[in-house]
């Protein structure tokens, strides 16, 4: 292992220009694979959060007794499409409304509870379900009104969607050039000492002897530059986390996926091993194809 | 070197068979036709002919960078041709080669040069410089070890070549034209470490149309001319083609 890793930083070492430049691109093409990353799971998160607060709300008529809507807020908690129903009464409302307008004495003054509506909020288990629910319920007896934020989950998810395919287009061009610098560089190795592997090749060197160092070298350098772009975004996420802002954001917990939520220090450590790995797999491609297609051996 | 005595080796049981071997390029050209003959353990074989007679080519298929379009080459018993790619390295650390360019790193000292050949192998440094001091001192250059290739004469690279090829002990060592690019005099020491090599127990064939070389060792003779070979006389001498 040690001599193979040696063999690696002799190579490093004879073309320290390559190197730089492989490290550069590389870690640039991860920081746009990190920022990828950041962005997906940190949009699942808000989703998450959004769908969390998501409801709809029912707006009764003013004739419509305090003893009918909580009788249909217990017909309507028995939905099992339905998470959670709250009751907001004429009172809570105007206490809300002060609460909201408390610097505005002239509007406070010109409002009083009996003009607000009573209302129920209702939670959907899926965000989905929102919309079907609002239409059943703007059909119920006593309803004034029903509203949901229908088309600021729609909105979110559409401006999402085109930042990802932003990203990911950025992304995709990065990675063809990383992948090309580390063939270019590989292939600049095997013209350079054309005439070493020939003699190794004289000598008995086998097949592995020759190729494996060529095949490390993409492997490292697709490795440390990744790292180094995981280590500046988990600095970046430990930063934001012990200086309260993630906190200041509502945000404890990363979404991987909708169902799996790690907290951000665990966030940090995996989302610099992936791109480790995609790092070393990148320049593990990248050079084994540089060897198979320029070293004739 | 740990080599049999020469009274030893039987030379009658071959290392080497090359049986109807033929070699054509695909423009047509055939620069073997139908070669047969053996190279007996511990035996000294001059392969002889002009330019363009086909013995480089047969050096290259005997080390399989080439493959035989017909026939065999069979190397202490195993037809080569056969040796999966990935095991063609063992074979060639029983075959060592030396060409008329050396094929020298020019960026490492003379014992670098040799070590590599067991540096593949990935043998520890102590058996490297034992093995290493053994193979300088066998060819005489132990005393410039740390010499660079640009501070060495013609003579002296191509010793460093021969000390790498002896570095694994083979059982072959195969030198095309060793003295094509040297002067006489130190032709004459490339020759004489050869002849020492083969008295210790190693096979020699010996590309080479140096006429002086081949009838002051009056050795075995196999001549080529037109990839095809005309004779192969016990002790014989380098007699220039008609043609």
């Amino acid at each position: 292992m040690s001599k193979a890793l040696s063999k690696v930083l002799q190579n490093v070492n004879k073309e320290k220009l390559f190197t730089a430049s492989n490290l550069v691109v590389m870690t640039l093409t991860f920081l746009v694979f990190g920022l990828f990353v950041l962005i997906e799971v940190l949009s699942q998160t808000a989703l998450g959060k959004l769908e969390k607060e998501a409801a709809v709300t029912i707006f009764f008529k003013d004739d419509f007794g305090e003893s009918q809507i909580l009788n249909l807020k217990s017909q309507i908690e028995k939905d099992k499409r339905v998470y959670s129903v709250k009751y907001v009464s004429k009172d809570d409302a105007f206490n809300i409304f002060k609460e909201l307008n408390k610097n505005e004495p002239l509007l406070l003054e010109s409002v009083t509870a009996s003009v607000l509506p009573a209302s129920l909020e209702v939670r959907a288990v899926k965000v989905s379900l929102l919309n079907t629910l609002s239409d059943e319920y703007s059909k119920l007896e006593g309803v004034e009104g029903v509203k949901f934020f229908k088309d600021i989950i729609e909105r979110f998810n559409f401006w999402r969607g085109v930042l990802s395919l932003a990203v990911g287009v950025v992304l995709v061009i990065l990675l063809f050039v990383s992948f090309s610098i580390v063939v270019s560089t590989v292939r600049t190795a095997i013209s350079l000492r054309g005439a070493e592997f020939e003699i190794l090749k004289l000598v008995g060197a086998s097949d592995a002897y020759v190729k494996n160092p060529l095949i490390h070298q993409g492997v490292l350098y697709g490795g440390v530059s990744a790292f180094i772009a995981g280590l500046v975004y988990a600095v970046l996420i430990f930063v934001a986390l012990f200086s309260g802002f993630l906190g200041s954001l509502g945000i404890t917990d990363f979404a991987l996926v909708s169902s799996l939520a790690v907290p951000a220090w665990i966030f940090a450590i995996v989302l610099t091993l992936v791109l480790t790995l995609c790092g070393a797999l990148l320049g593990y491609i990248s050079s084994t194809s540089a060897v198979k297609k320029y070293l004739n051996y | 070197m740990k080599k049999l005595p020469k009274e030893n080796i039987q030379e009658n049981n071959p290392l080497v068979v090359f049986q109807n071997v033929t070699k054509e390029y695909d423009n047509g050209f055939k620069c073997l036709d139908d070669v047969t003959f053996t190279i007996g353990k511990g035996e000294f074989v001059f392969l002889v002919g002009r330019s363009g007679a086909g013995k480089s080519s047969l050096v290259k298929l005997l080390i399989r960078e080439q493959i035989p379009s017909s026939g065999s080459i069979v190397f202490d018993g195993v037809d080569i041709a056969t040796i999966p790619h990935k095991e063609i390295h063992t074979m060639r650390r029983r075959i060592g080669v030396v060409f008329q360019d050396f094929k020298i790193l020019s960026s490492k000292n003379v014992f670098d040069n040799v070590a590599v050949a067991l540096e593949v192998t990935d043998a520890p440094k102590s058996q490297i410089k034992e093995v290493v001091d053994n193979v300088l001192t066998l060819v005489g250059l132990l005393d410039k070890s740390q010499r660079f290739p640009a501070e060495l004469s013609g003579g002296e690279l191509q010793r460093v070549v021969i000390a790498r090829a002896l570095a694994h002990e083979p059982d072959l060592l195969v030198a095309d034209e060793p003295t094509g690019n040297i002067d006489p005099v130190s032709s004459a020491q490339v020759v004489e470490v050869f002849e020492k090599i083969n008295k210790m127990g190693v096979a020699v064939m010996m590309a080479t149309h140096d006429d002086r070389v081949v009838d002051k060792l009056k050795k075995r003779v196999v001549r080529l001319d037109d990839g095809k070979v005309v004779s192969d006389v016990k002790e014989g001498k380098y007699v220039q083609s008609t043609k």
